[in-house]
C-alpha cells in the first residue's frame, strides 16, 4: 500500500513539473523573442569594427565582419572548419557585397586606424582607408584591392571612422543613424535610410481609424447596455460583435475592397471624378479606404471594454442622479460616460495597438511599397485621403521579402520590427496597467 | 501552309508548302512536299491544329484518328480512339489541346491528345448529355474552353468543357441550320441556313465554375489524370484556369494540425499550471507576459519564422528532435533538485517560483542541445538531415516547411488557448478542489480527477478559438511557406491556405471576374468556418458559465 502510494506520489510530482516546465517554455519563447529582436535590431545601428584580411593567395579584403558559421561537412571525421561572413560593400566597383572566406585562408587581420566606412546616397557601403581630403569636401579613398575611388561629398551621407573612435563616439554615431532611421526617408528601394513615411503613414492611418471607431463602438456598446431590451435580440448582436472579433483579417480585407473601394470608392469616383476615370481616385486602395476597414476589424475590442467600463459604473450612482431629476439622456452624457472613459480609452487603446500590427488587409485595401507623397502635405486640401501609404508593418514583410537584396536588408527589417513591437507592447502595457487599475478602483468602491 | 484532304478512295493526302527568307541576301527559297497515306476508314470530317503539327479526323466507323505530322508534312501512323457511333463533326478547341467529337447519334465528347515524350495517347475525357438529332456544326469560343453546339433536331446549346456545364440548351432561330460561328469577342455567334442568316448575343459571365470544377477532381488539358489543382493563371491566352478549392483547404488545415500540435499541449499545461500551482504574486507577473505574447503582431511572427527561423531549423532539426525529449527529462529532474534544495534550506519560496528555476534550466538545456546539433548529425545520422533524409525515404526537404509554420503560428495560437483556458480552470469553483484535497487526494490527482474533468467544456472552447485563430492567420503562413499549391500532409514541404490565397491573388484579379468571386468565395469559406467555430466555443461558455454560477 504504501510502496504503490509512494510511486503515484512520485509520478503526481513528476507530472506537475512538466506541467511547469510547459509554462517555463512559453516564458522562455517570449522573452527569447524578444531579445533576438533586441539583440539584432537595437544591435544594428552601433559601429562595427572594420577589419582587413590578408588571405593565403595574396589578396586583401576589408569590411565588417556579418556573420561565423561551422562549415557544413559531411562525415565524423570532418573536423569542424569556420567561415567568416564580410561585408565588403563597394558595389560600384564590381565584385560581391557579401564574401564568405574560410578562416582557413586567412593570414592576418588588422584593424587599421584610418579605417573608413562611407554611407552614400547610392551604391551602399564604401570600405577603404582614407588617403586624403580636398577642399571641397571630396574623398580620396583606397580600397583593400589598392584601387583609388574619389567619393563626392554631395554624394555621403555619413562618414565613420570605427577603429579610432572611443565608446563615446560610437554612441554618438549611434544616436546619429537612429536619428536617421526615425526621421528620414528611404534610399535604394527601402533597403537603406530611414522608415519616416511608414511611421507617418502607421500613425496618421490610426488617427483616422480612432475617429471612426470611437463614435461607432461607443454608441452601440451605449444602446447595448443601456437602452436595449436584454432579451434574445441584444444576446444574439454580443454573440455577433464576439464572433466578429475572431474573424480572420484577411476577410475584412476582402470586405473591404469589394465594399468599401470599388463599391464606395467607384461610385464616388463617378459622381465627382467621372473626368479622371478611367483612372481611379477614389476607386482604388487608399488611407481613408484602409482606416475605414480597420475601423471595422477592431469595432469588437472597442465595444467589450466600453461595456466593461459601462458596466462597472455602480448603480448607486445612476440612481442618484436621475432622483435628482436629471433625464436618462443626461444621466448617460455627464455622469455615466464620464466615469466610464477610462474604459472607453483603454478599450481604444487596445484597437490602436491591434490596428498598428495588422498587415493582412492592409496589403489589399491601400498600402505600397513607396509612397511618392505622404498623405499629409503642404498643398491644399492639406489631407489626401485617396493616396496610398506606407505602413510598419507592411514594410516589413516588403522589405523582408520582395526586395533584391534580403542580406543586406535584413538588418533593417530586425530594426523596423523591433520598433514596431516596442511601439505594440509599450501601448498594451499601458492598457493593461490602466485596466487593472480601474478594475481594483471600481471592485473596491463600497456603493 | 498545310492543307490537308481525305479523297473519295479512303486516302489521306497532305500538302505542305514552305517559304523560307534568307534573312542575309532576302531572297525566298520555296518548297513543296506532299504525301499520300491510306485511311483505315472514310472520313466525314478532319481538323487541322493552328501549329499545323497535328491533324485529326473523324471517321464513318466513329473512330478518331491523331496523326503528328512530321516537318515535311508527313504523316506517321496514326493514333485511334475505339469505335463507336459514326462522328459528325470535330473541332478543336482553343489552346488546340482538347477535341470535341460530336456523333451521329448526338452523343458529344471531350478527348485529349496526351504526348510524353514518345508515348502519345487519345483518352475520352468527359462526355456532355446527348443531343435529340446528330450533331451538324459547332463553333469553338475563341476566348475559353466553350463551345456552341448545333444538332440535325433543330437544337443549339453552349456547353463550356472544365466545368462539363451546359450554359444554355435551346432551339437554332433557324430551321435546318448548317453552320455556326462564334464572334471574336465571344460576345455574340452566328447561325447560318439556307437563304438566312441570323446573329445572336452571348452573355455567359462565369461558365468556368461548377462545384465540380471549385471541389472535384478536374481532368485538365495536358495532363495525365483528373487531379485537384489551383493555378489561376499564366501567361498565354489560352490558359485553361484551375480553379480548385480543395488544395488550398487541405494546405488551410495542414497548417492548423502543425500549429496546433504545438499549441494545444504548451496552452493547455500552461494554463492548468498558472491556474492551479501557481502563487497569486506570481501570477500577475505571469499573465502580462502571456498578454504581451498574444499582442505581438503576427507579421513579425511570420518575418522571423521565414528569415531566421526556417535557415536554422535547415542546420538544427535534428537537436529539435532530440529536444523533444531533452527539455521534459531535464524539466522533471530540476523539479526534484529543487524540491530536495528547498525542503533542505526550509527555504519560504511561494508555490510555483521554480518555474523561473525551469526557464533558466531549459534555456542551458536547449542551449546544450544546440551546441552539440553537429554532434548529434555526425553520430546519428552521419550527413546533414536533409540529406539524410532523401537518401533515407527519398523525402525532399523543403526550407520553408510545414514545421517552421507550425512552431511560428503555434507561438500566436499559445496565448490565446492559454487565456481562456486559464480562464476555465479558475472558474472551476474553490470547494470542489478543497473538499477533494481534504478527502486526502493529492494536488496533482486533484487536478487531473476533478479539476480538469469540470474545466474540460473550457478546454474545449479555447482549443475551437485557437483553431479558428490558426485557420485565419495570414501573414505567418504568407511569409513561412513557400506558397506552393501542393496537396500532401508531409511536414517537410510547404503549402498554401485560402487565407495566404485570398491576399496574394486578390490584388492582381481584375473587379467582377470569375478569380475576383472565387477568392471571395474562399474569404466566405473562411468566415463560415471560423463563424461556426467560434459560435460554438461561446455557447460551450456561457452553458458553463450558468452550470457554475448556480454551484
Amino acid at each position: 500500500m504504501t510502496g504503490t502510494r509512494r510511486w503515484s506520489d512520485l509520478a503526481g510530482r513528476a507530472m506537475t513539473w512538466l506541467t511547469g516546465g510547459a509554462l517555463a517554455l512559453n516564458l522562455l519563447l517570449v522573452l527569447g523573442l524578444l531579445a533576438l529582436l533586441f539583440w539584432n535590431g537595437a544591435g544594428y545601428f552601433w559601429p562595427r569594427p572594420v577589419v582587413l584580411l590578408t588571405l593565403a593567395d595574396g589578396t586583401r579584403v576589408m569590411g565588417e565582419i556579418d556573420d561565423r558559421e561551422p562549415i557544413p561537412a559531411i562525415g565524423p571525421q570532418a573536423a569542424t572548419t569556420w567561415r567568416i561572413k564580410v561585408k565588403a560593400g563597394n558595389r560600384d566597383l564590381g565584385g560581391e557585397e557579401f564574401k564568405w572566406i574560410d578562416e582557413a585562408s586567412i593570414v592576418s587581420r588588422s584593424r587599421p586606424q584610418n579605417a573608413i566606412v562611407l554611407e552614400r546616397v547610392e551604391w551602399g557601403n564604401f570600405y577603404g582607408l582614407l588617403a586624403g581630403r580636398s577642399a571641397d569636401g571630396t574623398l580620396v579613398i583606397e580600397t583593400a584591392g589598392g584601387e583609388r575611388k574619389e567619393i563626392p561629398a554631395a554624394k555621403i551621407v555619413r562618414e565613420v571612422h570605427p577603429n579610432a573612435l572611443s565608446v563615446w563616439g560610437k554612441t554618438g554615431v549611434y544616436a546619429s543613424r537612429l536619428r536617421e532611421f526615425l526621421l528620414d526617408d528611404p534610399r535604394e528601394s527601402n533597403t537603406e535610410g530611414g522608415i519616416f513615411p511608414a511611421i507617418f503613414g502607421t500613425v496618421m492611418m490610426v488617427f483616422l481609424m480612432s475617429f471612426a471607431v470611437l463614435p461607432l463602438g461607443v454608441l452601440a456598446a451605449l444602446y447595448m447596455r443601456e437602452y436595449a431590451r436584454q432579451g434574445p435580440t441584444v444576446r444574439v448582436v454580443r454573440v455577433a460583435v464576439n464572433n466578429l472579433a475572431g474573424v480572420p483579417s484577411i476577410v475584412f480585407g476582402v470586405f473591404g475592397l469589394g465594399f468599401f473601394v470599388y463599391g464606395v470608392g467607384g461610385a464616388i469616383d463617378r459622381v465627382f471624378f467621372a473626368d479622371a476615370l478611367p483612372t481611379p481616385t477614389f476607386g482604388t486602395g487608399g488611407i481613408l479606404w484602409a482606416a475605414l476597414t480597420l475601423a471595422l476589424l477592431t469595432v469588437p475590442v472597442v465595444i467589450v471594454a466600453t461595456e466593461e467600463g459601462l458596466a462597472a459604473v455602480p448603480r448607486g450612482v445612476r440612481e442618484g442622479s436621475l432622483a435628482l431629476g436629471a433625464t436618462k439622456i443626461e444621466t448617460i452624457v455627464k455622469v455615466v460616460l464620464p466615469a466610464a472613459a477610462p474604459g472607453i480609452l483603454t478599450g481604444m487603446i487596445l484597437a490602436m495597438a491591434r490596428a498598428a500590427g495588422e498587415v493582412a488587409p492592409l496589403m489589399i485595401v491601400g498600402m505600397v511599397k513607396l509612397a511618392p507623397a505622404l498623405p499629409v502635405d503642404g498643398t491644399a486640401p492639406y489631407a489626401h485621403l485617396e493616396r496610398k501609404f506606407m505602413h510598419l508593418g507592411f514594410h516589413i514583410y516588403d522589405v523582408g521579402f520582395q526586395s533584391p537584396n534580403v542580406e543586406a536588408t535584413k538588418p533593417l527589417v530586425f530594426a523596423t520590427a523591433l520598433l514596431l513591437i516596442a511601439v505594440v507592447t509599450v501601448v498594451n502595457l499601458a492598457a493593461i496597467a490602466l485596466r487593472n487599475r480601474l478594475r481594483r478602483k471600481y471592485t473596491s468602491s463600497a456603493v | 501552309m498545310t492543307v490537308a484532304a481525305a479523297t473519295a478512295q479512303d486516302l489521306l493526302v497532305v500538302v505542305r508548302e514552305t517559304a523560307a527568307t534568307n534573312a542575309m541576301t532576302g531572297e525566298i527559297e520555296r518548297s513543296s512536299s506532299r504525301s499520300t497515306v491510306p485511311l483505315p476508314a472514310s472520313v466525314t470530317s478532319l481538323v487541322l491544329d493552328a501549329a499545323q503539327g497535328s491533324l485529326y479526323a473523324g471517321m464513318s466507323d466513329g473512330r478518331v484518328a491523331w496523326w503528328r505530322l512530321g516537318a515535311d508534312g508527313s504523316a506517321a501512323s496514326p493514333i485511334l480512339s475505339p469505335p463507336g457511333a459514326a462522328v459528325s463533326a470535330i473541332t478543336l478547341l482553343l489552346g488546340d489541346r482538347a477535341l470535341v467529337v460530336g456523333r451521329a447519334n448526338g452523343a458529344i465528347e471531350i478527348f485529349f491528345p496526351l504526348e510524353r515524350g514518345t508515348d502519345k495517347s487519345l483518352p475520352r475525357i468527359r462526355a456532355f448529355p446527348s443531343r435529340a438529332g446528330p450533331v451538324i456544326a459547332f463553333a469553338p469560343s475563341p476566348r475559353g474552353k466553350g463551345f456552341l453546339v448545333l444538332d440535325g433536331a433543330g437544337g443549339m446549346a453552349l456547353l463550356y468543357s472544365t466545368s462539363e456545364r451546359v450554359l444554355w440548351d435551346g432551339r437554332s432561330p433557324i430551321p435546318n441550320a448548317s453552320s455556326l460561328a462564334y464572334a471574336p469577342k465571344a460576345d455574340g455567334a452566328v447561325v447560318a441556313g439556307p437563304g438566312r442568316a441570323v446573329s445572336l448575343a452571348i452573355a455567359a459571365p462565369h461558365p468556368e465554375v461548377s462545384w465540380k470544377a471549385l471541389f472535384g477532381k478536374v481532368w485538365y488539358e495536358g495532363y495525365e489524370k483528373p487531379e485537384y489543382s489551383w493555378q489561376s493563371s499564366s501567361g498565354t491566352e489560352d490558359f485553361e484556369p484551375k480553379l480548385s478549392l480543395t488544395p488550398l483547404l487541405v494546405g488551410t488545415l495542414k497548417g492548423t494540425f502543425y500549429s496546433l500540435l504545438l499549441a494545444v499541449p504548451l496552452g493547455v499545461l500552461s494554463a492548468m499550471y498558472a491556474s492551479q500551482f501557481l502563487h497569486p504574486s506570481l501570477k500577475r507577473v505571469v499573465k502580462p507576459v502571456v498578454e504581451i505574447m498574444a499582442s505581438l503582431p503576427s507579421v513579425v511572427l511570420g518575418f522571423l519564422a521565414g528569415l531566421w527561423l526556417a535557415p536554422l531549423l535547415e542546420r538544427v532539426l535534428p537537436a529539435l528532435l532530440v529536444m523533444v525529449f531533452l527539455l521534459p527529462a531535464a524539466t522533471v529532474l530540476a523539479g526534484f533538485a529543487w524540491g530536495r534544495v528547498v525542503r533542505r534550506l526550509g527555504a519560504r519560496v511561494p508555490p510555483g517560483a521554480e518555474v523561473f528555476f525551469f526557464v533558466a534550466v531549459l534555456a542551458c538545456a536547449a542551449g546544450g542541445c544546440l551546441g552539440l546539433e553537429r554532434l548529434i548529425e555526425a553520430r546519428l545520422l552521419g550527413a546533414t538531415f536533409p540529406t539524410w533524409l532523401l537518401e533515407t525515404f527519398g523525402v525532399r526537404y523543403d526550407q520553408k516547411n510545414a514545421i517552421v509554420v507550425g512552431l511560428a503560428m503555434g507561438f500566436a495560437v499559445i496565448p490565446i488557448i492559454f487565456a481562456i483556458a486559464e480562464d476555465a480552470f479558475s472558474n472551476v469553483p474553490r470547494n470542489l478542489v478543497s473538499g477533494s484535497l481534504a478527502l486526502g487526494a493529492s494536488q496533482w490527482q486533484t487536478v487531473t480527477r476533478v479539476v480538469l474533468p469540470a474545466a474540460s467544456p473550457g478546454i474545449f472552447a479555447a482549443v475551437m478559438v485557437g483553431f479558428g485563430r490558426a485557420v485565419g492567420e495570414t501573414m505567418i503562413v504568407l511569409m513561412a511557406t513557400g506558397n506552393t499549391p501542393i496537396m500532401d500532409w508531409s511536414p517537410f514541404n510547404g503549402f498554401r491556405t485560402l487565407s495566404a490565397n485570398i491576399a496574394v491573388e486578390i490584388p492582381e484579379a481584375p473587379d467582377g471576374g470569375t478569380l475576383y468571386r472565387t477568392l471571395f468565395l474562399a474569404a466566405l469559406l473562411l468566415f463560415a468556418l471560423t463563424f461556426a467555430v467560434n459560435t460554438a466555443a461561446e455557447l460551450i461558455r456561457q452553458r458553463l458559465r450558468r452550470k457554475y454560477s448556480s454551484l
